[in-house]
């Protein structure tokens, strides 16, 4: 079961998780779009045996799936759960991944580039995300020769990742700045900068739950280490503008939005997603603020499981009206710690 | 604000391009913009936006319009039409025309960044004459010529057998 969002970590009142995303590609093999059936199973099993018979901690801790055989339910519950792009589960012939059991570690193979490394973490641990991800490079280069070129770096399928082909992601809790209209104007400033900002799930999604994804755009001709320090220093601009609008805000009235949340979580009989998504929203608010004090209400982990896949993974195939009494259900459980 | 191009019409999109700190802006009118390469990105995937950018090289250049890459066979209207590159050799085959793009995407079109600690250069060599020939083989295959395939594909099978016993 995924792990991120498990536990305490760095900044987490406004940091959800942390993403970091190598592209790698293979000398000899044409890219994805140009793969044959027998070409993607060949890169499979060169990658398989790269991991799984290398002497190391991966070996034991990674195992090999073939998407094929993962049931659908399940494979739109992994994009739920952030493991893989939605893209990659969109057509899973000859596609496969390596995930680690705590699912922080995963590699897609076959997606836009032959390799797609990611770490995933919870809260602001960009640093530790890398430094797993760049191990599993090492490891993976020194058994598959990777397409490399002095000039250009890794050499990827969209030219956007040439370079490094590194892509850090940090997930943040926004509900004030974005309350306060002023998302455009933040997009269009760390646009400037060489950062983009999307939704929750990634390329073309809307927002929910006041969750933006803060990303770098360039590849080329910057470090690794300068990318992820500018990063860094882009989201403790925008931990601290959060935190600061947050001080200056009625106590009263925020107390009352937060707690009507919990009241409607904690007795809702019918809870679609989008009302789910906005009182879970509220009540991380109202934890960050310290207005909710109950350490072992997760608001991340209940707005994950709450997910329409990921409830059927657990309850079955339903309905979406059927669905929305499943979710009300859980996420008073959640709540209430069982009874109710 | 009129279109600074043509004068007339009211300037309704903003262009900004920064290329290695350099900042030039532009007003134009959307009949301009679109006369100039420039298409409203805002609901166009990235394959698109970069299409859009690729485009305007295959109307000038006939020359790289009629070139193949050796390796995977796509032509430079491919790469341009789905804003993909084909493979790793496609980078050195279409360099001179991807250079600008790269430019204009990354700003830079210099790695700064890890360099994969590759084997010694002893046992460079072979690793590379697996590599082509992989490469030799898949394009022959894809001509059709088995015979030739096959004695390919013995070499490299011979080369990773002697590779494993090392």
């Amino acid at each position: 079961m995924s792990s991120w969002y498990l536990g305490k970590n760095p900044e987490d009142d406004i940091v959800v998780s942390t993403r970091i995303r190598l592209a790698r590609n293979i000398t000899g093999l044409p890219f994805p779009s140009r793969m044959s059936e027998t070409q993607r199973e060949e890169l499979n099993q060169r990658v398989k045996k790269a991991i799984l018979e290398s002497n190391t901690p991966f070996a034991r801790t990674l195992k090999f799936i073939e998407m094929k055989d993962v049931p659908e339910d399940e494979r739109h519950a992994m994009v739920e759960r952030h493991i893989v792009s939605p893209e990659f589960v969109a057509n899973q012939k000859g596609r496969a991944i390596i995930l680690s059991q705590d699912e922080s570690i995963s590699i897609m193979i076959g997606e836009e580039d032959h390799l797609r490394i990611q770490v995933l973490c919870g809260g602001l641990q960009l640093e530790k995300a890398y430094d797993t991800a760049a191990r599993l490079d090492d490891l993976l280069c020194d058994q598959l020769n990777f397409a490399f070129d002095e000039q250009l770096g890794f050499l990827t399928e969209c030219p956007t990742n040439l370079g490094t082909g590194l892509r850090a992601s940090v997930m943040l809790h926004l509900p004030i700045v974005e309350g306060m209209g002023q998302i455009g104007s933040l997009a269009d400033s760390v646009n400037k900068i060489g950062f983009t900002v999307r939704g929750m799930y990634g390329e073309g999604t809307k927002a929910s739950a006041s969750l933006y994804q803060i990303s770098n755009q360039i590849t080329l001709g910057i470090s690794e280490k300068n990318a992820l320090d500018n990063l860094k220093i882009v989201t403790m601009q925008l931990i601290e503008k959060e935190r600061r609008e947050r001080k200056g805000l009625n106590k009263l009235k925020i107390e009352d939005i937060c707690m009507r949340a919990y009241g409607i979580l904690s007795c809702a009989r019918i809870l679609d997603s989008s009302e789910m998504m906005k009182r879970l929203s509220e009540i991380k608010l109202g934890m960050g603020l310290g207005i909710i004090n109950d350490e072992e209400i997760n608001p991340i982990r209940i707005l994950i499981e709450g997910q329409p896949y990921m409830l059927m993974r657990k309850f079955g195939r339903m309905s979406p009206d059927e669905r929305d009494i499943y979710r009300a259900n859980m996420v008073r459980q959640a709540l209430m710690k069982k009874g109710n | 604000m009129l279109c600074e191009k043509c004068g007339k019409n009211n300037a309704t999109t903003h262009i900004r391009t920064v290329v290695n700190g350099v900042v030039t802006e532009h007003n134009l009118c959307g009949y301009c913009a679109a006369k100039e390469g420039y298409t409203d990105i805002g609901n166009n995937s990235l394959g698109e936006m970069l299409a859009s950018v690729f485009g305007d090289v295959l109307t000038k250049n006939s020359a790289s319009a009629a070139l193949r890459c050796q390796c995977c066979n796509a032509s430079f209207s491919d790469i341009a039409e789905s804003g993909k590159v084909g493979c790793s050799e496609c980078y050195k085959t279409f360099y001179d025309e991807l250079l600008p793009y790269l430019k204009r995407v990354h700003g830079s079109t210099r790695h700064a960044g890890k360099i994969p600690n590759r084997a010694p250069l002893m046992v460079k060599p072979q690793k590379e004459t697996i590599d082509s020939l992989r490469m030799k083989l898949n394009e022959l295959v894809r001509l059709e010529k088995f015979e030739e395939a096959a004695v390919v594909r013995d070499r490299i099978k011979k080369l990773e057998e002697e590779k494993g016993n090392e």
